[in-house]
């Protein structure tokens, strides 16, 4: 065949974007496993699930760098390509969070964790894990509306960038929360270290996605 | 005048062979996004491609065909009639086999771009670069640089027209019933206003251009406004998906403008020596000014129709099935631009290339930020084998016809 239309037509990018973010679930699901077992002192299950985040990390770095390399000068798409760029830099950041995350854990064992703080850092993980579901949801409708560019459904990815937003904020409470309680329970400087470096870890997670999220606001914009 | 007979049966088999191509390859360019689309399915556009493709070339495909046949070898250079006839086949055989190779290849190569470079080596080898008409073929080059810009602006302002006038707007359906009659009746109106200009058909009924054009903005609203109604009728989904719909009966008049458009332009590339030959057979000079007869563009309708009907379905499948991020609100913007471009080049007697145009279109709803993910990479590309197909053309074709000298004289 001789017919240029043919390989005019790309895989968009936004594809690469969902598959990116569907990792970024799958991610997320074993990271909180991983969390769960390390406060349980399940040293063994602790290790296979970094692992799995480890791999699943590695895959979005190559759909990542896949995005990326496959976007060529000349390409024409419905937003710019660096706004692309952004947005998938933070929704990258989110997997890789998890793996500093559970890197920083493996290196103190779980009893120097304070049996009280268990709870509470077990609950800023399931705060800032709950937007990943949104972002997916966002990115399914973005791209619907990249088709319709009708205002209704402009207006729903609005609605979870806004979600996004709140989760945030509502994360950033408890970690707020949290260190103030680190500081005020515990004397022993390295835990505090340990423990305070872990929670503004784990908050970077819900700054990532609603960065990712007002990237998205970027890329709707009129 | 056994001789005369066997260049002109020649003449016959490779035009033949011209035109099926056309079918089997270009006419994808027309029906492929709305098969993708959904909007019809693949015998319906078979069937529709075939039929429109004939009509084109009979009723509105003679200009182009002047043009090739008389436009660009000036025609004081074919004193004799010999040298004429054998020339003409030679430019037709080697730009056959450039487009049979470009096919095997895989090159984007249009065969208005072959069979032009092919008669201007015939010219430049029957009676030096003097013979060649250097001014139609500039205007010629023009119209292939000119074409795939001004479809591309024509569709990009289509489909913003769509975003900014329906898509972003509240009471979507009614939007969408409201432009209606005027996509409708802009498609027809162009239709229509080919047929009765300058063609057989419209000279037959005398008209003048107020008289014509009257006629065809009255027709064209008439349908227009009927074609309101049947759509109101005939969707009944509502919002986004209500639009789509709408677009996806109004794609089937695109493509089907489409489908004719190219009868009529690319008609020419099959029959245009094929023209010069069975002037100089049935004639013996080229006296004066002589029609294209009917029955010639009716062989090349029918040639393309063939190559639709027997190759066709295999590169719309292909093609349909790789382009459908062109919903039917783009595919109808991509098909009017181009399909608009095509029609007035062969009102104007310009060989352009179907493929090109819609080439141009694509990127234009692109850059209207239509599509999710374009190449406009392939332009270069595209470019690059203008530059090649011409000479490769003309050079195979004087080849060809020295060849043919040794043969036949």
């Amino acid at each position: 065949m001789r017919i240029p239309i043919l390989s005019m037509f790309m895989t968009s990018p936004f594809e690469g974007l969902q598959e990116h973010a569907e990792k970024v679930r799958d991610g997320a699901a074993i990271f909180r496993i991983a969390v769960k077992c390390y406060l349980n002192a399940e040293c063994e299950s602790f290790e296979r699930a970094r692992h799995e985040v480890s791999d699943l990390e590695h895959q979005a770095d190559a759909v990542k760098r896949r995005i990326r390399g496959h976007l060529p000068k000349g390409t024409l798409l419905p937003v710019d390509k660096f706004q692309i760029f952004d947005y998938l830099k933070e929704q990258d950041k989110v997997i890789d969070c998890f793996e500093h995350v559970l890197d920083w854990l493996s290196f103190r064992p779980a009893d120097k964790i304070p049996e009280y703080f268990r709870k509470d850092i077990l609950f800023l993980v399931d705060s800032v894990l709950d937007p990943i579901d949104r972002l997916n949801e966002m990115l399914t409708d973005a791209r619907r509306y990249f088709k319709t560019f009708s205002q209704e459904d402009r207006d729903i990815v609005k609605e979870h960038i806004r979600e996004l937003r709140k989760k945030e904020g509502q994360a950033d409470i408890l970690e707020a929360t949290l260190k103030h309680d680190i500081f005020a329970k515990e004397t022993d400087a390295v835990t505090i270290f340990h423990l305070i470096r872990l929670v503004e870890t784990l908050g970077e997670i819900a700054d990532h996605v609603e960065n990712a999220g007002d990237r998205m606001r970027a890329m709707i914009a009129r | 005048m056994t001789f005369e007979y066997t260049i002109l049966i020649l003449g016959y088999i490779f035009g033949f062979y011209m035109a099926w191509n056309i079918g089997a390859n270009d006419a994808a360019n027309a029906m492929a996004s709305s098969v993708g689309a959904k909007a019809i399915t693949l015998r319906q556009a078979l069937f529709v491609a075939g039929i429109l493709n004939v009509a084109g070339a009979v009723f509105v495909g003679t200009h182009v065909v002047d043009t090739i046949s008389k436009g660009i070898v000036s025609p004081e250079a074919l004193t004799d009639p010999k040298v004429a006839i054998v020339g003409a086949l030679s430019a037709l055989i080697a730009a056959a086999l450039w487009v049979f190779f470009a096919t095997w290849k895989a090159l984007p190569v249009s065969t208005s771009h072959s069979i032009v470079g092919a008669m201007v080596g015939f010219g430049i080898i029957v009676g030096g670069f003097s013979s060649v008409n250097w001014w139609n073929l500039a205007g010629i080059v023009a119209s292939w640089i000119i074409s795939p810009i001004f479809s591309m602006v024509l569709s990009f302002l289509v489909f913003k027209i769509i975003y900014r006038f329906i898509l972003t707007q509240k009471e979507l359906m009614a939007r969408a019933f409201g432009l209606s009659p005027y996509f409708i009746g802009t498609t027809f109106f162009v239709v229509i206003m080919s047929f009765l200009c300058k063609t057989p058909l419209g000279k037959r009924m005398a008209l003048d251009t107020i008289t014509s054009t009257g006629l065809s903005l009255a027709m064209a609203s008439t349908v227009g406004y009927a074609g309101k109604c049947l759509l109101k009728r005939h969707t009944k989904k509502t919002g986004e998906e209500g639009v789509e719909h709408t677009f996806r009966h109004l794609q089937l008049v695109t493509a089907c403008y489409m489908a004719l458009s190219q009868g009529a332009n690319d008609v020419a590339n099959a029959i245009g020596p094929l023209a010069l030959i069975y002037f100089f057979v049935s004639n013996g000079s080229i006296g004066g000014q002589i029609e294209v007869p009917i029955i010639l563009l009716l062989f090349g309708g029918v040639g393309i129709a063939a190559g639709i009907a027997m190759w066709g379905h295999r590169v719309i499948e292909t093609m349909g099935h790789k382009i459908t991020t062109l919903t039917n609100t783009r595919g109808f913007s991509v098909e009017f631009g181009a399909a608009t471009t095509v029609l007035l080049a062969s009102k104007m007697g310009l060989p352009v290339s179907t493929t090109h145009a819609a080439v141009g279109s694509v990127i234009g709803v692109g850059l209207a930020r239509g599509i999710e993910a374009v190449n406009f990479r392939i332009v270069g590309q595209i470019m690059l084998y203008w530059f090649i197909t011409v000479p490769t053309a003309a050079i195979t074709s004087m080849v060809i016809y020295k060849i043919l000298y040794l043969l036949f004289f």
